[in-house]
């Protein structure tokens, strides 16, 4: 099976960055590691060939019991105009390090997108122009759509601040 | 034939509270507070095949302060309430209030982290309407309910 040149390219220039890639229906997906993501991205961005040039989606995934490597994998879906093709890109984090680069600088839709990754699973954004919470009320403590955040909330339902 | 006798004709003797009432009951103004899919359903209750406005409810209040009913349809989460209690409270007495569908009654099928679980835990509701969502029958049939209920007010007891 010939695989999309995109993967070679990663592989080949970001060597310690790949983890592995995945492929369903035609949809690929590349695993990395969070550490380089905002070069891989400047580079599917830039580079002649594929000029990813749409960010379509930011969203999260926690693998809490799911024998994923680490314990969160922050997902990047891109469009590009030139090929029509997409492409998924998975940052793994760390529990202990939920830190990643923003790439608001790449794309400013992804203004948003980050806001509510880090509203809901807690993930900082490094760079971003502001990360505040954007679906939960700003008072709001802790993040809910992590697997390990109880359904019923904290009691937040009941005790909340009453504007006046 | 003087004038005594025609009067006698065209005089009716009433209480202030029934005519107040009376008048308040044809003329409620709600303010829809439609957060979610109910009030979709309410929009199709003040649609020509229900016709809210045979019980005199059609105008909609969008501004609070010229309404006397709060029909709120949907369900509230803890960002929504506070401006749910803020509306409330700049709605001017006399008021009513009606929680219409399972959300804005109990929190519905939503027990979760986010969803106010009944808004009466915050603001008074004088008619709770099952169902999710209620037929257009069940909201005219809180609107009687809710002119029963003003037909019983008396303006000595508002202060
Ligand atoms: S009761 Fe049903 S229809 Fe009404 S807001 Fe809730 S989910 Fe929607």
């Amino acid at each position: 099976m010939n695989k999309r040149p995109e993967i070679e390219e990663i592989k080949a220039r970001f060597p310690e960055s790949y983890v592995r890639d995945e492929e369903f229906r035609g949809d690929i997906s590349i695993v990395v590691r969070k550490e380089r993501i905002f070069d891989i991205f400047k580079f599917l961005k830039e580079d002649e060939n594929f000029l990813y040039d749409y960010l379509v989606d930011i969203t999260c995934i926690d693998y809490l019991k799911l024998n994923e490597i680490e314990r969160f994998a922050v997902v990047y879906h891109l469009y590009t105009h030139k090929n029509n093709s997409r492409i998924r890109i998975k940052a793994l984090v760390p529990e202990k390090d939920t830190v990643i680069s923003s790439v608001c600088s790449l794309w400013k839709g992804a203004n948003w997108m980050e806001r509510e990754v880090f509203d809901l699973f807690g993930i900082e954004f490094i760079g971003h122009p502001d990360l505040s919470r954007i679906l939960t009320p700003d008072d709001f403590i802790g993040h809910p759509l992590r697997k390990d955040y109880p359904l019923k909330g904290r009691g937040e339902r009941e005790n909340f601040k009453v504007v006046k | 034939m003087g004038i005594e006798n025609l009067l006698k004709s065209n005089i009716l003797v009433t209480t202030v509270d029934a005519v107040v009432n009376w008048g308040r009951k044809y003329s409620l103004w709600p303010m829809p507070m439609g957060t979610a899919c109910c009030a979709i359903e309410l929009m199709s209750t003040l649609a020509s095949r229900y016709d809210m406005g045979r019980f005199g409810a059609e105008r909609l209040s969008f501004s609070p302060r010229q309404a006397d009913l709060m029909i709120v349809a949907g369900r509230v989460s803890i960002k929504m309430m506070p401006v749910v209690i803020r509306i409330w409270e700049e709605i001017p007495e006399p008021k009513w209030c009606i929680a219409m569908g399972a959300c804005a009654s109990s929190g519905g099928v939503f027990d979760t982290y986010t969803l106010v679980q009944g808004i009466d835990q915050f603001i008074p509701v004088d008619v709770y309407i099952p169902g999710c969502p209620p037929r257009p029958e069940g909201v005219l049939d809180a609107l009687v309910k809710i002119q029963k209920l003003v037909e019983q007010d008396s303006i000595k007891k508002r202060k």
